[in-house]
């Protein structure tokens, strides 16, 4: 590190303390997010005076031109005269920059350590070069397996790694508007991921993750990336979510109802496999027992049976449905190869191996069978990792879209499968190697218990007062001043807290353009209208339709 | 509307006339508050009838957008001094500087405006070895009239500042001074007056007086004379300007010149100024009632410096203080609401009323202050921040502490601590009782 090198822009102003400093900066020498440096000097532990480099980042900057009378500008809005042609000052801008400090370091360390004396006023401050912010970002994360992302936000030659251990076992958090970029994140991280062979699941909603499948032989011919489509199946023992999702999918049923319910479950056994078959057969059995109610529910009427067999039905139709919309999404990537979720319970290998990306494609599902289908999930993997004989490797779970699958209390959505099980996972998965990573544009829809577990956070723009808030509510090291940044971050832009790094950073997210999925499109609707054509089938039915309307008006016979 | 009714109209619309009118109605007898409107009024009505006579008012052109394209390429040059308000017992510093704000609107950014600081002084008045003021020649040490030394170095301060401007032949358009361009010189011409030290004077003006610097050549009237002659010589037009008057010279002289001319009586001209004395009329409340926006009052030649006053009768300085040039003054009203700021020169452009347009459009630049607004800029410059007079205030504190506190004498620690007390009434100056005595 040489501090000779470093450029001067400015001076720190006269009030210090150990946090934070304010400095009169240059014209055009630094921007927000940089940083800065100031020689200061401390006292040691030994009783002498040692000097140190102090760290900090530019948190705000306020501008203003004292020599510029407001009135002034009264006038010149008034008469449109343009200021350059008058004797106004226009050069005399004077810059505040608020700096947040890091910590200092030694002459020969490059570990920050915590600031415990105030930095000296009227201390010069300098523009470190960007290869020893570098340097000192390498070497105080200590990584041993950093993960490149991108870079700082107000340097692009400042490359930020964030340390992948932490990453994958302390759990994180990624907030942000739609198309502030989450996903080009968490592409980036699943990319650098893959090339350590670390395995992971991924919960896609969207497909958005589906290029990974597209680009694996070209970019991960080492790695081993599966596309699964979810199996309604669900364990003996698992009679909870069932009952749960007829319980919720179906229509509200009384008291008496569910007790009728819940002793059908109990007499009605279930051979494992598919759900669909399941419930076909409470309903045949409930049928039975509701012409034979006098044998086996006594104090239950057949109306009530009736009221439970037509819920099923409901579910078993719900369900149908969703399977269906899922496939038909499915065959509109013919080119992609689906295969049905193994089970997770007697397969755990076939879902997480070394090297694996499994990416399950929940599209189509609504979130309460999704969140059964991700609990079971999740459930027997962790069982797994519990196990002594460890039948799988540690793993990420990438949860998008996560207020689905973790609501918050608030929400009232009771009974939400998933929420337990992640939550459990969430907290224990330190020990097992089950890390998460939870995904949502919405953060104060979120589970507290779950969000306030991630011990690092990656935010993007962020509008909303309430996500903003629950974000820094959640965090322990997003200050005030980045949730202030959040709303005016461009896409990719993000700030970066918690301990993947050792203290917030905004980045510039690198964006791995071939990880698009190519068959999603860019969502361009626009054009898409303006190319349209009618298909075939709807051409016929149109031009049908006008004769058929045509016999409408002229039948007097027929009502209205 | 008869002028009559407007005027009377305007002076129930005049704050500061009003202001007075107040302090009248409290004071004054009943009689005196019944007809002040009335004797305002007249008084505006006949001043105004004298300044259409004399063909005094005109208007001002002011076009915004057009005149700055037009006027971009001329370089402006504003200056101002700042004074230290610093005060203590114990001790008299004082920090005075000047500062100049040059700007030339059409210039590329890096050469567009300079703000200079011309002139610095950083010193003690108690010092007998200060730079500024020589105590060689103060015969009346125990009177320090500190305020007086104060206001005659910043008064000289400023005319230098300009001087220095002539003698680096700058390239100005027009050179504008916050304040009268010629300050009223009686005050300094008092007995035990000191003159400025030769080191002063060397810097002030190199130029001056080289071979015989003696004790009257640099005393204040000589050296201000001196700046005064130099600056009425400038090429460039050179103008002091005046918030507000509290004075009525303009008004005094144009009855004096229509005195002299025998158009008004010795008697009508003395009981108008007996009443302009009665009233507290001045300049800038008669004026903002007779000009309307826009409108200037041509410049009038007026002798600042007038002798024969208790003070200056039969002192040494009695004739030099006819040497002074006179001035031109003249006034612009910039606006409706505010008063018509007062312009000076010592000598009579030929462009006069092009450079008034100037002075309007600068103004109209501020347009609730109606002030020049290159001079607010260098006011703000020139000005000596609170924070630098606390942090001088604070280290003559210290320091004098510091000193009685080594002397370990009680009493001169107690008198310290005294001195440093705003108050003698303060808790700490409260006498002691019971065991702490």
């Amino acid at each position: 590190m040489n501090i000779k090198k470093w450029k001067s822009i400015g001076t720190v102003l006269g009030e210090t303390n150990i946090d934070h400093f304010y400095f009169s900066l240059k014209n055009y020498k630094a921007k927000k997010g940089d940083i800065i440096t100031t020689e200061s000097k401390i006292p040691s532990s030994e009783g002498n005076v040692v000097p140190v480099t102090v760290w900090g980042k530019i948190s705000s900057i306020e501008s203003s031109n004292a020599f510029f009378p407001t009135e002034a500008a009264q006038e010149l809005t008034n008469e449109n005269i343009d200021i350059r042609d008058t004797i106004l000052p226009t050069t005399r801008d004077e810059l505040i920059c608020k700096v947040i400090i890091l910590g200092y370091t030694l002459k020969d360390n490059l570990k920050l350590m915590p600031l415990n004396y105030p930095v000296r006023p009227a201390a010069p401050v300098s523009y470190p070069s960007s290869e020893d912010v570098e340097a000192l970002l390498i070497s105080d994360l200590g990584s041993e397996h950093p993960l490149f992302i991108g870079s700082l936000l107000a340097r692009d030659a400042v490359k930020i790694r964030i340390d992948a251990d932490n990453l994958v076992s302390r759990h994180v958090s990624i907030f942000g508007m739609s198309g502030s970029g989450k996903t080009v994140m968490v592409r980036r991280i699943m990319d650098e991921l893959l090339k350590k062979q670390y395995p992971m699941v991924v919960l896609d909603i969207h497909g958005d993750y589906l290029g990974f499948i597209q680009k694996q032989k070209k970019m991960y011919p080492n790695n081993n990336v599966k596309l699964f489509y979810p199996n309604l199946s669900v364990n003996a023992e698992d009679k909870e979510i069932i009952y749960t999702l007829i319980d919720k999918l179906g229509n509200t049923l009384t008291d008496p109802q569910k007790d009728f319910l819940s002793s059908l479950l109990e007499k009605v056994k279930y051979d494992e496999g598919s759900l669909l078959k399941y419930i076909e057969k409470l309903i045949y059995k409930a049928r039975e027992f509701a012409s034979d109610s006098s044998k086996s529910f006594k104090n239950i009427r057949p109306a009530s049976m009736y009221v439970v067999i037509r819920s099923l039905g409901q579910v078993s139709k719900k369900l149908k449905n969703m399977e269906q919309t899922n496939f038909r999404h499915r065959q509109r990537m013919s080119k992609l190869k689906f295969e049905e979720l193994p089970d997770a319970a007697t397969e755990p290998e076939k879902i997480v191996s070394k090297g694996q990306l499994s990416i399950l494609y929940l599209k189509g599902y609504e979130n309460l069978p999704a969140s059964a289908i991700v609990s079971i999930l999740l459930e027997n993997l962790f069982r797994h990792r519990q196990e002594v004989e460890e039948e799988i490797p540690p793993f990420l779970t990438i949860i998008e879209e996560a207020h689905n699958f973790i609501p918050s209390r608030s929400e009232d959505k009771d009974n939400i499968p998933s929420v337990e099980t992640i939550r459990k996972v969430i907290t224990e998965g330190r020990k097992f190697g089950t890390g998460i990573m939870i995904i949502s544009q919405r953060p104060s829809r979120l589970d507290e218990t779950i969000a306030s577990q991630c011990n690092s956070q990656i935010v993007f723009r962020m509008v909303n007062q309430k996500d903003q808030r629950a974000t820094t509510r959640d965090s322990e090291t997003l200050s005030v001043d980045d949730s202030k940044q959040l709303p005016n971050l461009a896409n990719g832009q993000g700030i970066i807290s918690g301990q993947v790094v050792n203290f917030s950073l905004p980045v510039q997210i690198k964006f791995d353009e071939q990880l698009i999925n190519d068959d999603i499109g860019n969502e361009n609707f626009i054009s898409a209208v303006e190319n349209w054509d009618d298909k075939e089938s709807v051409k016929q039915r149109k031009k049908f339709a006008k004769d058929f309307s045509n016999i409408s008006s002229i039948d007097r016979r027929r009502a209205n | 509307m008869s002028n009559e009714i407007e005027i009377k109209n305007k002076i129930k619309n005049n704050s500061s006339l009003f202001t007075n009118f107040v302090r009248n109605a409290v004071n004054a007898s009943p009689k005196v508050q019944n007809n002040f409107l009335e004797v305002g009024a007249q008084v505006a009505l006949t001043i105004k009838k004298l300044l259409e006579d004399a063909n005094l008012i005109t208007e001002l052109e002011y076009k915004g957008k057009d005149f700055w394209a037009e006027n971009r390429c001329k370089t402006a040059c504003f200056v101002d001094g700042g004074v230290d308000k610093t005060s203590i017992i114990s001790s008299a510093p004082l920090s005075i500087r000047t500062g100049s704000y040059i700007v030339k609107p059409d210039a590329p950014e890096k050469n567009r405006e300079f703000f200079e600081e011309s002139m610095v002084f950083l010193g003690d008045l108690y010092d007998p070895k200060n730079e500024l003021y020589d105590f060689t020649d103060d015969d009346f040490e125990e009177d320090q009239m500190l305020n007086k030394k104060k206001d005659g170095a910043r008064i000289i301060f400023e005319a230098v500042t300009i001087v220095k401007h002539i003698l680096l032949t700058r390239k100005f358009d027009y050179c504008f001074l916050h304040g009268p361009i010629e300050a009223t010189v009686m005050p300094f011409t008092v007995l035990g007056f000191p003159t400025f030290t030769k080191f002063a004077v060397e810097n002030m003006l190199p130029y001056y007086n080289k071979s015989n610097l003696n004790a009257e050549a640099r005393h204040f009237i000589n050296v201000y004379l001196e700046a005064l002659n130099c600056i009425k010589k400038s090429k460039f037009p050179i103008y002091g300007i005046v918030e507000t008057s509290s004075s009525s010279p303009y008004i005094k002289n144009l009855l004096y010149s229509y005195k002299s001319k025998g158009t008004i009586s010795e008697k009508d001209f003395k009981n108008t100024l007996s009443t302009i004395k009665k009233y507290k009329i001045t300049d800038s409340h008669l004026l903002e009632i007779i000009l309307k926006n826009g409108q200037a009052l041509k410049p009038l030649e007026i002798k600042k410096q007038i002798s024969g006053f208790n003070v200056t009768n039969g002192s040494a300085w009695e004739s030099k203080i006819d040497s002074f040039p006179s001035v031109q003054m003249g006034y612009i009203k910039v606006n409706d609401h505010s008063a018509p700021i007062r312009i000076e020169s010592l000598s009579l452009s030929e462009n006069i009323i092009k450079d008034y347009e100037y002075i309007l459009a600068t103004a109209r630049l501020l347009p609730n202050y109606g002030f020049p607004v290159g001079l607010n800029v260098v006011d703000k410059f020139a000005k000596i921040p609170n924070w630098m007079s606390k942090a001088s205030r604070k280290y003559y504190a210290t320091h004098l502490l510091k000193q009685a506190i080594k002397s370990k004498d009680q009493n001169t620690i107690s008198l310290a601590v005294k001195i440093l007390s705003k108050k003698v009434r303060s808790w700490k100056n409260r006498p002691l009782g019971g065991l702490a005595r």
